[in-house]
């Protein structure tokens, strides 16, 4: 069962992140939001660095794989690879529930 | 809030364009999708003039954003109940609840020259100059807020979703004209973090849509937005050749219409 967090960068777009965790490592991980990415492409590069990251790695060290796995020219918009690390700890450490207001 | 100037440099690109202007039938929600798909490659590849199109819906819709989550924006079951059509768009951003007679949608497909030297939330701004300006002449205090939200003094507007590919632009916008509130809450979800920094929890305090902020029909406020364009860069009467039509077609049976699409991210 996938661990859910979610984090809105003030100003910017909302991160959502599900984390699967087992052996204390990230075995899969989707972002999903309603931010603005260039190339397309460049999501799947941020989720596939997360895989087999240490489930303890802090913010800096996620949003660090992420950050290397980015294509040349990549745009986040709205966004961040220190939001979406953000997003991936609460997962980790909180795994809030999907809510509706 | 931004009330942007601009180079005059950079807006004298606009009249570098004989722009096309195509005002749809009604058409299908995921053929919407197809058609700004491939008019944003015929522009890119030269073969179209720079256009702008307003659409027509003919049928409910929920549009996601190309990074959103089908089962974190929508609820499927109130969307069947409520005759809405989900589909995914090739933009990023939010998700948008559509009904015919309430929205005001327009696509604009240009040449990245268009918007050279512009940062990417600078372009948005740039995108919609004309369209603020056409607000403004209908007494709406519209302005820009960062990074891609139409609003004014009595709430938010719309909102403006853009993509680059093959050396062209997509800038795309939805507008309230009229918003069905529990309707769109039954069928969208809104979660807190979402809100958290918006100011309030309340997501039907957020739109004021254009009707109550006008007092005007959807049809002069959409025909105000034309001339507007047409005034400031000029406008050329066009239709989608048959070519486009049918790789529309076919580009929404072989992806808008499949669930690999809509569920890319499920």
């Amino acid at each position: 069962m996938a661990r859910h967090g979610e984090y809105k960068t003030p100003g910017g777009k909302l991160v959502v992140a599900d984390v699967v965790v087992e052996g204390g490592r990230i075995v899969s991980a989707e972002v999903t939001g309603d931010f603005f990415l260039e190339p397309e492409t460049a999501l799947a590069s941020m989720t596939a660095a997360l895989v087999g990251a240490p489930a303890d790695a802090s913010e800096r060290e996620l949003a660090d794989l992420m950050e290397r796995s980015l294509p040349e020219g990549a745009q986040l918009i709205g966004f961040s690879t220190e939001a979406v690390a953000t997003a991936v700890r609460r997962a980790i450490d909180v795994d809030s529930p999907r809510e509706r207001v | 809030m931004s009330d942007q100037r601009f180079p005059e440099e950079m807006l004298a690109r606009w009249h570098e364009h004989d722009w096309q202007f195509i005002h749809d039938a009604p058409t299908a929600p995921r053929l919407h999708m197809a058609i700004d798909e491939v008019l944003t490659l015929e522009v890119g590849a030269g073969r179209r003039e720079p256009t702008l199109r307003i659409w027509e819906w003919d049928s409910n819709a929920v549009i996601l954003g190309r990074f959103q989550s089908v089962r974190n924006e929508v609820d499927m079951p109130a969307a069947e109940r409520h005759d809405v059509t989900v589909c995914r768009r090739i933009t990023g951003g939010g998700a948008m609840f559509v009904e015919p007679e309430n929205t005001i949608t327009y696509s604009l497909y240009a040449p990245e020259s268009l918007v050279k030297g512009l940062s990417f939330v600078d372009s948005y701004a740039f995108m919609d100059a004309w369209v603020l300006e056409a607000l403004r002449s209908l007494g709406v205090n519209a302005v820009y807020k960062p990074i891609n939200d139409i609003s004014s003094d009595q709430g938010k507007i719309g909102g403006a979703a853009q993509t680059r590919r093959a050396g062209a632009v997509l800038h795309h916008v939805t507008m309230a004209y009229d918003i069905d509130t529990p309707k769109m809450l039954e069928v969208l979800r809104i979660g807190r973090e979402k809100l958290s920094d918006k100011g309030s929890v309340s997501a039907n305090r957020r739109v004021t849509p254009l009707r109550e902020q006008t007092a005007l029909p959807r049809e002069t406020i959409v025909e105000r937005f034309a001339r507007t364009f047409d005034e400031l860069y000029g406008l050329t009467p066009s239709t989608l050749t048959p070519a486009e039509l049918e790789s529309a077609e076919r580009l929404r049976r072989e992806k808008f219409d499949s669930d690999e699409w809509l569920y890319l991210l499920p």
